[in-house]
């Protein structure tokens, strides 16, 4: 199985498409000639609207190149990648970064927020670079939803690893972004942060319809979300729908073994 | 070994960060050695030119003034009988005497009045051509002067004033004016700093220079070959016999060690007034190196962990910061003294510009310059490493296991502010004391130590200051700027210890030019004051030569004049009725109508009465030094004339700076008691214009002396602004000098920025993926910039505005009344930090702008 294109449904939100975003015969090579390697070799897919996909594979699969792609951080060596009807590919860096700021949420691994800024001001810093007020009804809600009530004047090294990683989620919920992606974003915290956070990611697109994309090699975390995508060797080699945690888990030492014995 | 491995691998894996350190160092180097080149090389053209124009053995008169005194204060030189010349002649081991005569009381003009003389500071010379004259110069077209309208005129002044064989010149002594045609030129053999030199034939040099033929300035010996200068001397000595009292005779070695003397302390000045600026751009470089090395093992922190970890001990890690430091400072010296050649090499030129002509053939680099610099250069940068070494030692192997992220935020601690804020205080409480001390010997003492306490205390609290000073900085200019803004605030204060070190190094220099600034328009102001309030005469004639009789005379009946007033200064002993004497104290003799030009209070007795027969003023303090009172006599000894016992009939008032503690005497009175070929030549003339003829008498005093352009007639707004324009060129210079400090701190807000860029490398990377744009991220970096520039110019301004009124308070007792603080120029200042701020963030910011946002944010 070489791609990972699902059929156009239309639900979530209104008029726009039901593909949030979309990679089309994408390539991504580092240097040239001998030394040539291809980290994704001409992938294909979509990601639906409303939907938490996570994106899996061993180290060195591409995913993580992927994600950087389809998020407008790295450029790509061909293909086309497109957020909902704009394509991102051969964009400039102004346009770029625009999109970045208002139409994408992020979540890393670890440094995720500026240690000079507080709580609050870390959530609010895209809307803020962007000059735009943020919705005070919204703002509640989301700092509600990832219960920071109480901490919102604190820097970051006043908050633990799971409060400095809702704080993140926070940020990219708050301006409304009509993606997230998310990279490891439970990969430094210890199992219940880690449950927490993915809760409030699935709560997000269960009750407020988010799109999210997230790289991990955690089979439960994976399991938080509809759709699990396996990469391997820059391709799409597989993909699963309302995974369990047993399942992914499965599948992988599937992945591993046929990786060793071939 | 290993050690200088990794030291030698670190220094040149960070060559980029090391560089701006290292230019603070080449700098502070170039500096010193050359200004050491510099002074040398001066000290060998004149050694070169003294050597060369003196002769074996020199007679001459015995009150001729040593070399750099001044001399005859009445416009001819002290002169020998020409018979003095057969006499030494006759000694044994001599194999020629000859008379010369020169002078430096004269002025030469060209045809259109244009002054040829040089004009900075070099003397114009003119004398008889000699055989002496040979042994420096050659005459390298037409002949040497004949006849009483021949001149010959050395070939620099030729070339700068384009004269040729044939032109005229006019030649201005004090026994009057001639003019001669050029039959010759001649060109020194060796370099000649600048004067302008003009010879004629003997008999119309002595006629025309000394006012009499038959007497020479001096007789110039040479030794008969196997006869030393030594030898020769005696010699002399020993056929005048008891005649050889009247005369100073002197060796080559003698003439040309005193000559050397008299510039020498000249060049003394100058070399360490430039040392000392060298000494501001060590001390700020030093800054500059502190906040590198603490940075550079802030980044390493990781690194030195491991090399813990593994086993390096505390004094290898220590040891291997120092060993980069070292290599820093050997690259930077060694780099530095190539440079400071070739600034000496500047110096000349733009010496050569301002009509000071050296030559590169003399260039003397002596051996102890690049000693000089190589060890003042690596001490320092070693010395200054030595901290941030021992922080470095410090590390503990854990560091390598913790997560990188950013170096932990030094913090200002409270004991810092403590030892600050004591050092502070006590600075002010000196200044405070220096301005209200009422001896100036004491306060001055008072003032350096409140200058030096407090600028320490600046630079122990600037951390504390700079979260305070930031903030409201900030709070003024930023705010606007929004998010941006606000995060630019906030990494100017995320280490106060760094900013307060970088705007420490700009505030040294920008404190001294505030503080110069102050002094100086201080002076201005208060001269001007002074000016207004007591100057009643509406013209000053004065130049570089003194007043002589004819132009006196030709002044005193310009049209619209009312009256003129001559102003001599006269040396006597003054003998008081306490039984003290008073050696070689200046008078000021003056025609009467001086009440009028210059309005001076009294204590005792009207100054008018000070212009009658035998009587005299004296100052308040004089008068209270010798417990004199109106009508005391003192017995006055006039130098080259007779005693007299004047009257004391006036006691001025020690106010304000013009004739400060003058005494005042009739010129009338002194010529009584000195001849009238004695008699001193005019220093000044003021005038008066008559009634609402200001204008006319103006333009007919211009008139009257535009054949001797060596004098000025200045008005009082002239002369106000020539005062203006004489400090503001000294300050000029003075900031010209402290530029260089200006520059290194600058250098250190570009380091300390563009390190901190290379410590945020993830946070900027954050920044830029969740949409902050290139130019924001740039703006950024240079509001932080900006807040640290202005950081260091407000504490430096504030510091050097304090300094400054201290030192008015201060020098208010010595007449310095009016404390002017220059606005303009502060706020220029403060006004061009904040641009300087923008131009060191250039490169850091648009290296960050550059920096790829995966790299940045992509976890190891």
């Amino acid at each position: 199985m070489t791609t990972a294109v699902t059929t156009p449904r239309h639900g979530g939100t209104g008029g726009r498409t039901a593909v949030a975003a979309r990679a089309r015969q994408v390539v991504k090579a580092y240097g040239s000639g001998e030394t040539r390697v291809v980290a994704l070799d001409h992938i294909d897919v979509d990601i639906a609207r409303g939907q938490f996909t996570a994106i899996m594979g061993p180290s060195g699969s591409g995913k993580s190149t992927l994600m950087h792609c389809l998020a407008g951080l790295d450029t790509v060596s061909g293909g086309q990648i497109y957020l909902d009807d704009t394509e991102i590919t051969g964009l400039k860096d102004k346009k770029l970064t625009q999109l970045r700021r208002d139409r994408i949420g992020f979540i890393f691994q670890a440094f995720n927020l500026l240690p000079t800024l507080n709580a609050i001001e870390n959530i609010t810093l895209p809307m803020d670079i962007a000059g735009r007020k943020p919705d005070k009804g919204w703002l509640d809600q989301v700092v509600e939803t990832v219960g920071l009530a109480g901490r919102l004047k604190h820097r970051p090294t006043e908050l633990s690893g799971g409060q400095q990683q809702r704080v993140a989620v926070a940020r990219a919920l708050a301006s409304r972004p009509e993606i997230i992606f998310g990279d490891e974003p439970t990969g430094n915290l210890d199992s219940r942060a880690g449950a927490e956070v993915l809760g409030f990611l699935r709560k997000s697109v269960t009750e407020l319809g988010q799109t999210i994309v997230m790289v991990t090699h955690d089979p439960v975390a994976a399991s938080y979300a509809d759709r699990v995508l396996y990469l391997a060797d820059g391709r799409i080699v597989d993909e699963m729908y309302q995974p369990t945690a047993d399942q992914v888990l499965d599948r992988m030492k599937h992945f591993d073994a046929r990786g060793r014995t071939s | 070994m290993t050690v200088l491995k990794t030291s030698m691998r670190n220094f040149f894996a960070h060559k980029g960060r090391m560089a701006l350190s290292g230019i603070a160092v080449v700098l502070s180097v170039a500096f010193v050695c050359g200004t050491l080149v510099f002074s040398d090389t001066m000290t060998t053209t004149f050694d070169k030119l003294f050597a060369a124009t003196s002769a074996d053995v020199t007679l001459s008169p015995k009150n001729a003034p040593e070399a750099g005194d001044e001399g005859p204060r009445t416009g001819r030189p002290e002169s020998l009988p020409a018979s003095a010349v057969a006499r030494v002649e006759k000694a044994d081991g001599v194999k020629s005497a000859e008379g010369a005569v020169t002078s430096d009381s004269v002025t030469v003009v060209d045809a259109d009045n244009d002054n040829i003389g040089p004009s900075g500071g070099a003397p114009t010379l003119a004398g008889n051509w000699t055989k002496n004259d040979l042994r420096s110069m050659e005459i390298t077209s037409g002949h040497a002067p004949r006849g009483p309208t021949d001149v010959m005129v050395d070939a620099d002044t030729a070339d700068k004033h384009d004269l040729k064989i044939g032109d005229e010149l006019r030649t201005i002594a004090a026994t009057g004016d001639f003019t001669a045609r050029i039959t010759g030129i001649a060109t020194f053999k060796v370099t000649n700093p600048g004067a302008t030199v003009v010879y004629f034939d003997t008999t119309t040099a002595q006629r025309e220079l000394l006012g009499a033929t038959g007497r020479f300035t001096h007789v110039s010996v040479t030794a008969a070959s196997g006869v030393s200068d030594t030898q020769l001397k005696k010699n002399v000595a020993a056929t005048l016999g008891a005649d050889a009292a009247e005369f100073k005779i002197k060796t080559q070695k003698e003439t040309a060690d005193d000559n050397r003397e008299s510039v020498s302390s000249f060049l003394d000045v100058m070399k360490y007034a430039m040392l000392g600026f060298a000494g501001i751009a060590f001390l700020v470089g030093i800054f500059l190196i502190i906040n590198t090395f603490s940075m550079l093992v802030a980044q390493r922190t990781r690194e030195i962990g491991l090399m813990r970890a593994i086993g390096s001990s505390r004094k290898q890690v220590n040891r291997s910061v120092l060993a980069e430091a070292l290599l820093l400072g050997v690259v930077g010296s060694v780099v530095g003294v190539g440079v400071g050649v070739g600034l000496a090499v500047g110096l000349m030129k733009l010496m050569s510009g301002m009509g000071m002509e050296l030559s590169t053939k003399d260039l003397t680099v002596s051996a102890t310059t690049p000693v000089v610099g190589l060890l003042l250069g690596i001490v320092v940068t070693v010395l200054a490493a030595y901290l941030p070494a021992r922080r470095a030692g410090k590390v503990s192997p854990m560091a390598a296991l913790r997560d990188a992220g950013t170096p932990a935020d030094g913090k200002a601690g409270a004991l810092r502010a403590v030892i600050g804020l004591v050092l502070t205080a006590a600075g002010v409480v000196a200044l405070y004391t220096a301005a209200e001390a009422d001896k100036a010997k004491e306060g001055s003492l008072y003032l350096g130590l409140g200058v030096v306490t407090t600028l320490v205390g600046f630079v122990v609290i600037g951390p504390v200051l700079a979260s305070f000073v930031v903030r409201v900085i900030s709070a003024v200019l930023l705010r606007m700027f929004g998010p941006v803004g606000r995060m630019a605030e906030r990494n100017a204060l995320r280490n106060p210890r760094r900013t307060g070190a970088t705007g420490a190094a700009l505030m040294i220099g920008l404190a001294l030019v505030a503080c110069l600034s102050v002094v100086g328009s201080s002076m201005v102001a208060s001269a001007t004051d002074e000016l207004d309030k007591s100057v009643g005469a509406d013209f000053i004639v004065q130049g570089e030569q003194q007043i002589t009789h004819q132009v006196e005379q030709r002044m005193k009946d310009t049209r619209h004049v009312a009256h003129t007033t001559r102003y001599k200064e006269v040396r006597a002993d003054i003998t008081t009725p306490d039984g003290k004497t008073d050696k070689g104290a200046g008078l000021s003799a003056t025609d009467p109508t001086y009440v009028k030009d210059l309005r001076r209070e009294t204590t005792a007795g009207t100054l008018s009465a000070a212009y009658g027969t035998d009587a005299m003023s004296v100052g308040e303090k004089f008068a209270e030094e010798h417990r004199l009172k109106v009508g005391d006599k003192v017995e006055v000894a006039f130098d080259d004339g007779r005693s007299g016992e004047l009257k004391v009939a006036a006691i001025t008032s020690e106010e304000g700076t013009l004739d400060r503690g003058a005494m005042y005497l009739n010129i009338k009175t002194v010529e009584k008691y000195v001849p009238a070929e004695r008699m001193p030549l005019s220093d000044m003339v003021f005038a008066k214009a008559a009634e609402g003829k200001q204008d006319e008498a103006y333009a007919a005093l211009k008139a009257t002396l535009k054949t001797d352009p060596q004098y000025k007639v200045q008005d009082q707004t002239d002369f106000k602004e020539t005062l203006k324009d004489q400090v503001g060129q000294m300050l000029n210079m003075v900031y010209g000098l402290l530029g260089l400090a200006i520059i290194v701190a600058i250098l250190g807000v570009v380091n300390t920025l563009a390190l901190s860029v290379v410590e945020r490398t993830r946070e900027i990377g954050l920044m830029r993926a969740i949409g902050l744009s290139r130019r924001q991220l740039r703006r950024m970096i240079r509001m932080e910039s900006v807040v640290i520039a202005l950081f260091g110019a407000l504490l430096g301004l504030g510091l050097g505005m304090g300094w400054g009124a201290t030192a008015q308070k201060l020098l208010a007792l010595e007449g310095l009344k009016v404390l002017e603080i220059p606005w303009p120029t502060i706020l220029t200042v403060f006004i061009g930090s904040a641009f300087v701020g923008l131009f060191a963030a250039l490169v850091p910011a648009f290296r960050a702008g550059r920096m790829n946002v995966l790299n940045a944010i992509a976890t190891e």
